[in-house]
């Protein structure tokens, strides 16, 4: 506490007007808000194995001789909080950037105060389209994980493919959200739309979703499509299992770790078809993997209260994908780097090799390409674990 | 009695004297902070009306700060005919929409009281948040309603935290001192009377209607202007601003400030603010316990923590800070009204 109040004291006095925040000779600050409480807490871990990649790169040496400090604030999922932390992050932490904060609504609720104020909001994760694509109002901001509408259309693109006379249910969460994924979904089915037979949205705030998966259910659909989150699509599994329908169900990244797959009912998850860009630490064909032991090796040596489990939960490794890219981008950002330079180096990479994300992928942007990460596989769910199969898929959201 | 008047004058002039001077030692997002605590004391002072002097519980005072909070978010995005109204101006339209539907609310309640009375309310905490989902396009949705961060008006030279400052704590001081006032007088007797017996109240020519339901009103009216700023302050509102729990938190802060307490409440704003944003601080304090190591980056320590303090407050000063300050302050007080 004394420390703090030093370090508002010093930089109180000692500040020059030119000086860049959160930037010293020894010391970069980054900042987060994410849910480490409530019912989104689990997603929360994506900050908490940032935090353990940027702990293990700074024993290293650090960037360029400075050390990463990373400051994650918990906001319950709620934007509300994202945007007092948010604040918090700036004016008392005083951080460089804003970097990862967690779900779609929290960070459109602080995109325009951040972009006010010139603080970079770096590789948001959340898949909202906008994120990427509204880089013109928000020239601050940038994407990370594959854009939802991208996704919807891959989704919409396999089953016109591979699926014989597709009648499609779809469950989403009716906000920007799943509204995005369900729009993608038509553009990928093109000419099939009217495949579409039944579309339900329930409310995020809603207790459970099993109304609704029966209203789908009769439908006579053959496609579930499940557009949820954490909690929803673990009740739409348990739904279709009590049912006893048997459709081919496609579920989307964000509702399909592996530690939720694992205790829904089997008999309606087997065969489940979801997309997959980050290597899954439960998968076990990665167990060998060099990726993926730099991970469990990192986590248990610099995580912060991490148990077995979380060397299996792929949120951790979502999380170091993009602290990796993070400061890969540091790295280009110059000997000194300015919230200008790290903007500039946010949307000139070309990142060959980030080892927790599947091989293969190169993580590209420019200044008028703001989705990072864009080539994904299919993955399909069997005997208890995610299979990937087919090729690299690359999409182009612009 | 014209001692205690002028002691409670005086106390009044010193928490001004504080409230002007404090900014100088504080940071500037402590600032903020305190701020936001005023915001929630403003909403306090407003419910001890109605719970503390009327005797009425409500649970659904968190819907009233929503609705001043939406008042202000429409008035300056989406504007009034055309016009986006400045943010200054929409804080009295809030409280006065707020405070409307306030006296609405407090027509059925004259036939309901305790128990019946709490769960009605707590219906309207409940039902509010869909309405914003349910008319997305007027009401933003989830998504929620984005609006300029304030600035201080033309030829202030101040920043945007402290502007907040002085302007919440302005507008809680003005609303302090009314609520005063009327505590004090005829209205506050009546409200006394009517939360300690009904039938007494009735019997002595108090209108049980009229009264009760101008507490409503006037809390309504209260927590309406606290939402109107706490949405001005950041700059944003959605359904989950205004949460369910948050009317679970104003009746907390209230049983910590004490009942009947108006300098209390500040006690219990600060708890509810704090606790909120600052339990991983209040985690990292216990840890310095022997036997304790929490992780306040654990997901679910910060609400444990939350509720342990409760317990801790409510089991040391169960009348609450306002009860221990009339402790403290009673071996004082009473010699010098038995003097005068």
């Amino acid at each position: 506490m004394c420390a703090l109040c030093a370090t508002v004291a010093a930089s109180a006095q000692g500040a020059r007007p030119l000086a860049t925040p959160g930037v010293t000779a020894t010391e970069i600050h980054l900042g987060s808000s994410v849910p480490l409480s409530g019912e989104a807490a689990i997603a929360g871990n994506v900050a908490r194995g940032a935090d353990a990649y940027f702990k293990y790169v700074n024993d290293k040496g650090g960037v360029a001789g400075r050390k990463i400090t990373f400051t994650y604030l918990d906001d319950g999922y709620d934007p509300g909080r994202a945007v007092n932390n948010t604040i918090r992050l700036i004016q008392q932490e005083q951080v460089f950037a804003v970097f990862s904060s967690l779900g779609t609504n929290n960070n459109l609720a602080v995109r325009k105060l951040l972009n006010d104020a010139k603080v970079p909001q770096l590789f948001v994760s959340s898949g909202a389209t906008t994120f990427g694509r509204d880089y013109k109002k928000y020239p601050w901001t940038i994407g990370y994980i594959p854009p939802y509408s991208e996704e919807g259309a891959i989704y919409g693109r396999y089953v016109v493919k591979s699926v014989k006379r597709p009648k499609i249910a779809v469950l989403y969460q009716d906000d920007d959200y799943g509204r995005d994924l369900l729009a993608g979904l038509r553009r990928g089915l093109g000419a099939k739309a009217k495949s579409i037979v039944a579309k339900v949205g329930y409310d995020p705030a809603s207790a459970d979703v099993q109304p609704q998966v029966t209203q789908l259910k009769a439908s006579k659909a053959n496609v579930l499509m499940v557009f949820a989150f954490g909690k929803f699509s673990l009740q739409a599994f348990n739904a279709v299992s009590r049912l006893g329908w048997k459709p081919q169900i496609f579920v989307n990244d964000v509702s399909s770790a592996s530690a939720l797959m694992a205790i829904v009912p089997q008999n309606a998850a087997n065969g489940a078809i979801s997309i997959v860009f980050g290597k899954d630490p439960a998968s076990p064909q990665w167990a060998t993997d060099k990726g993926i032991r730099l991970f469990q090796s990192i986590l248990k040596k610099y995580g912060d209260g991490i148990n077995p489990r979380d060397l299996k939960d792929g949120y951790f490794t979502t999380g170091m994908a993009t602290a990796y890219t993070m400061v890969d981008t540091l790295k280009k950002a110059g000997k000194n780097p300015t919230r200008q330079s790290v903007m500039n180096a946010a949307t000139h990479l070309t990142e060959r090799g980030n080892p927790f994300v599947l091989p293969g992928i190169v993580i590209h942007t420019t200044p008028s390409n703001r989705f990072p990460l864009t080539q994904v596989r299919l993955q399909r769910w069997s005997a208890r674990a995610w299979r990937p199969f087919g090729k690299l898929i690359s999409v182009n959201p612009l | 009695m014209r001692l205690r008047l002028s002691l409670e004058l005086l106390g009044f002039v010193v928490l001004a004297a504080i409230v002007a001077v404090l900014p100088r030692l504080i940071s500037d997002f402590r600032a903020r902070e305190v701020a936001i605590v005023g915001m929630y004391f403003i909403a306090l002072v407003g419910l001890s009306i109605l719970t503390g002097y009327s005797g009425q519980i409500s649970l659904g005072h968190g819907a009233f700060m929503a609705i001043g909070g939406y008042t202000t978010a429409i008035l300056t995005v989406n504007g009034f005919h055309g016009h986006h109204v400045r943010d200054l101006w929409t804080i009295p339209i809030a409280g006065v929409v707020a405070g409307i539907a306030g006296l609405l609310v407090g027509v059925p309640a004259l036939r309901l009281s305790g128990l019946y009375l709490a769960l009605i309310t707590f219906g309207i905490a409940v039902s509010f948040p869909q309405l914003p989902k349910k008319f997305d396009h007027f009401l933003g949705g989830t998504t929620g309603k984005i609006l300029n961060l304030p600035k201080p008006p033309y030829g202030l030279h101040t920043t945007t935290n402290h502007w907040m400052y002085y302007l919440t704590w302005g507008i809680a001081l003005v609303l302090l001192l009314c609520a005063w006032l009327l505590v004090r007088g005829k209205t506050g007797r009546a409200l006394k009377a009517i939360r300690d017996s009904e039938v007494a109240a009735t019997s002595s020519g108090i209108s049980l209607a009229r009264y009760k339901t101008l507490a409503f009103g006037i809390s309504a009216f209260y927590a309406g202007v606290a939402g109107s700023l706490y949405a001005i302050a950041n700059a944003y509102v959605n359904p989950d601003v205004f949460p369910i729990i948050l009317s679970v938190y104003l009746v907390v802060g209230l049983a910590v400030g004490g009942l009947d307490s108006l300098p209390g409440l500040i006690a219990g704003a600060a708890l509810i603010y704090f606790l909120q944003n600052h339990a991983d601080t209040v985690a990292k304090w216990l840890n310095h316990l022997p036997a304790l190591s929490l992780d306040p980056k654990q997901p679910g320590i910060p609400s444990v923590v939350f509720g342990a303090v409760l317990i801790v407050v409510m089991l040391l000063v169960p009348t609450g800070v306002g009860g221990l300050l009339r402790r403290l302050f009673r071996p004082l007080t009473t010699r010098l009204y038995t003097r005068s």
